[in-house]
């Protein structure tokens, strides 16, 4: 011991003012660790990776800033079966990975057998999304997963129920207080966590996006299709198009829109009108992202198409007429003074196969989204 | 008598439900956003407004008279700072324009007002003698010094004026 003291005596400059700042520089030292450890507490900002041609045009609510803590409980919740009055049922139910988070049925199955009057959306960039379901009816994905948590026909179990249920868990109120800082769960954390994770669901990694990023080379039937899909036809300048990037454009393949599509001419489900009381609205439903499509079958608000064929078969022969049918979808023809889009079967057959570009394998691979209870049972 | 007053009164109240219903149905236009008056309009509400006609190519690339009245008098009426007030921080005032389908177009207050501009923009609510039609109207902007018609958009629901916070 005396030893030692001599020796850090040593080391240390004897006179007053070194001695002073070496004590001062190592309670500064100390004080750093503490504060450090302290902070471990807070969570962790999430760095959003996206191509810089997806544009920032979106709103990330300032009371609820997306963090690693927080995606990682908001990907527990969910996966997480204790949220549906069952136990039996998660988000992950009526959004698989594997689909690009769709649930592959015209209409999806609730806690209580019955059916949801609408086909499951795909899961994808909602980032950019501002106006949520069919007919765009919630504003944010905060509000959103209230709908399917609490409707008797999807997970039916209210949210005080679901916070009792995870407050007797183990493992959650360690992971809401990781995320947020409070150990108490609440309705509103549960719904900011959810929306935190699926902010993260990105997918920008198909042979689109590695064309538009110069690094694929499409089949000379890709390009074909992808040429028809941007380009209105023309008969005059005899210039053949579908037409389709009017609605479903863009290195995102998605812009917010709300159009009548002409599936129908009178309509069960009057769709945005339900939302706005406005007769114009009638039929008209949001224009869907077609990121993944080659996954997400059937097709349509009700899934009444099973293949990508019978699609193309309505774009180009079957358009119905009605007061709302979008002005984009009349009278645009690859005949002159033609009433149907008329694209032939290897035109539809290439418009196709620029629709398989859009699928990305890495997003339905990407272990980051996929369902974390199942580690422990492999 | 009695069986005359339930009747009396039931035709009453369907009556009202269809008036209702009906007046839920017809498109409206807000305004709001940096406004002092946010003012939501129907089709009836802009007989009080002075009606200008443009004569201008469209997009079909034919000739056609719109008809409405100037944009600018509808910001005015909302309160939007205008003219002499058009200095200092509302030169960064920007007015979002939203259609029915979600379609959305940009202008910078001046380009509006009449004090920096000779351009008088329009909400049209008819063509060559006509009402607008579905998916165009009721009310359309037209805008004749743009050479595109991109912002001549369509089937506008909102109007919102807003400062760049950049
Ligand atoms: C029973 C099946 C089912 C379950 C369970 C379910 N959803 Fe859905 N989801 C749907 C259906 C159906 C729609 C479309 C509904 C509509 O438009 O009215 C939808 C739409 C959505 C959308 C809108 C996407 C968009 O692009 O607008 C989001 C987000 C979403 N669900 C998230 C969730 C979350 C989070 C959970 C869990 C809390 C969940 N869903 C559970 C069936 C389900
Ligand atoms: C006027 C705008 C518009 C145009 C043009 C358009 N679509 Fe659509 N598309 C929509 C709307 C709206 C929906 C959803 C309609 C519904 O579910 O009722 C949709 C749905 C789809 C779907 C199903 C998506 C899903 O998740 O179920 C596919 C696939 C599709 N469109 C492909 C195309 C192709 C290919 C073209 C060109 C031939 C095209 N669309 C042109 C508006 C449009």
């Amino acid at each position: 011991m005396q030893q030692l003291r001599a020796w850090i005596r040593k080391q240390l400059p004897t006179d007053g003012l070194g001695f002073f700042v070496s004590v001062l520089m190592l309670s500064i030292c100390s004080f750093a660790l503490f504060i450090a450890a302290v902070n471990r507490n807070v969570p962790e900002p999430y760095p959003f990776k996206f191509p810089a041609n997806f544009g920032n045009r979106f709103i990330i609510p300032a009371d609820n800033p997306t963090t690693k803590e927080g995606v990682h409980l908001g990907r527990m919740l969910f996966y997480e079966t204790k949220l549906s009055a069952n136990n039996k049922m998660s988000c992950g139910t009526c959004h698989e990975q594997k689909l690009a988070f769709s649930d592959g049925r015209p209409v999806s199955l609730g806690v209580d057998n019955s059916f949801t009057k609408r086909n499951s959306m795909a899961l994808v960039n909602l980032l950019w999304v501002r106006n949520f379901f069919w007919d765009g009816r919630s504003p944010s994905l905060e509000t959103q997963a209230v709908f399917p948590l609490t409707d008797p026909h999807e997970m039916g179990q209210s949210l005080e129920v679901s916070v009792l249920k995870l407050s007797k868990t183990k493992n959650y109120p360690r992971l809401f207080e990781k995320a947020f800082g409070i150990p108490k769960i609440s309705p509103q954390l549960i719904q900011n966590a959810l929306a935190q994770f699926e902010r993260t669901l990105i997918s920008a990694d198909s042979n689109y996006d590695r064309y538009l990023a110069g690094t694929y080379t499409p089949t000379e039937r890709e390009l074909r299709g992808m040429n028809l899909f941007m380009n209105p036809p023309s008969p005059e300048r005899s210039l053949r198009g579908a037409n389709c990037g009017h609605c479903h454009g863009g290195p995102k393949t998605f812009k917010e829109l709300f159009h009548n599509n002409g599936i129908d001419s009178t309509f069960s489900d009057p769709g945005r009108k339900n939302f706005t009381g406005d007769s114009a609205d009638n039929g008209r439903f949001r224009v869907p992202t077609l990121r993944n499509i080659a996954l997400t079958a059937p097709y349509m608000h009700d899934g009444r198409f099973r293949t990508l064929e019978q699609v193309l078969d309505h774009y180009s022969d079957h358009v119905q007429e009605s007061e709302t049918l979008s002005t984009f979808l009349k009278g645009v023809s690859n005949e002159k003074n033609g009433s149907h889009l008329s694209l032939t079967g290897e035109e539809k057959v290439s418009i196709i196969s620029f629709l398989h570009m859009l699928t990305d394998t890495t997003f339905i691979n990407n272990p980051e989204f996929s369902n974390p209870h199942l580690f422990s049972k492999k | 008598m009695f069986l005359k007053k339930t009747l009396f009164a039931t035709l009453v109240i369907q009556l009202f439900c269809v008036v209702t219903l009906w007046a839920q149905t017809e498109s409206t236009l807000a305004i709001s956003g940096e406004v002092s008056v946010p003012l939501t309009l129907k089709k009836s509400d802009l007989a009080a407004f002075e009606t200008i006609s443009h004569k201008v190519k469209d997009r079909d690339g034919k000739e056609h008279e719109f008809k409405g009245v100037a944009l600018f008098e509808l910001l005015k009426k909302a309160g939007v700072s205008n003219g002499a007030q058009l200095r200092g921080e509302n030169l960064v005032k920007y007015v979002l324009i939203q259609a029915a389908d979600g379609y959305e177009v940009l202008y910078a207050l001046p380009e509006i007002d009449p004090d920096f501009t000779d351009q008088i923009i329009l909400l049209a609510t008819e063509k060559d003698g006509k009402a607008l039609e579905n998916g165009e109207g009721p009310f359309r902007i037209i805008t004749p010094n743009d050479k595109k018609q991109a912002r001549w958009i369509r089937e506008v629901r909102s109007i919102k004026v807003g400062f760049a916070k950049e």
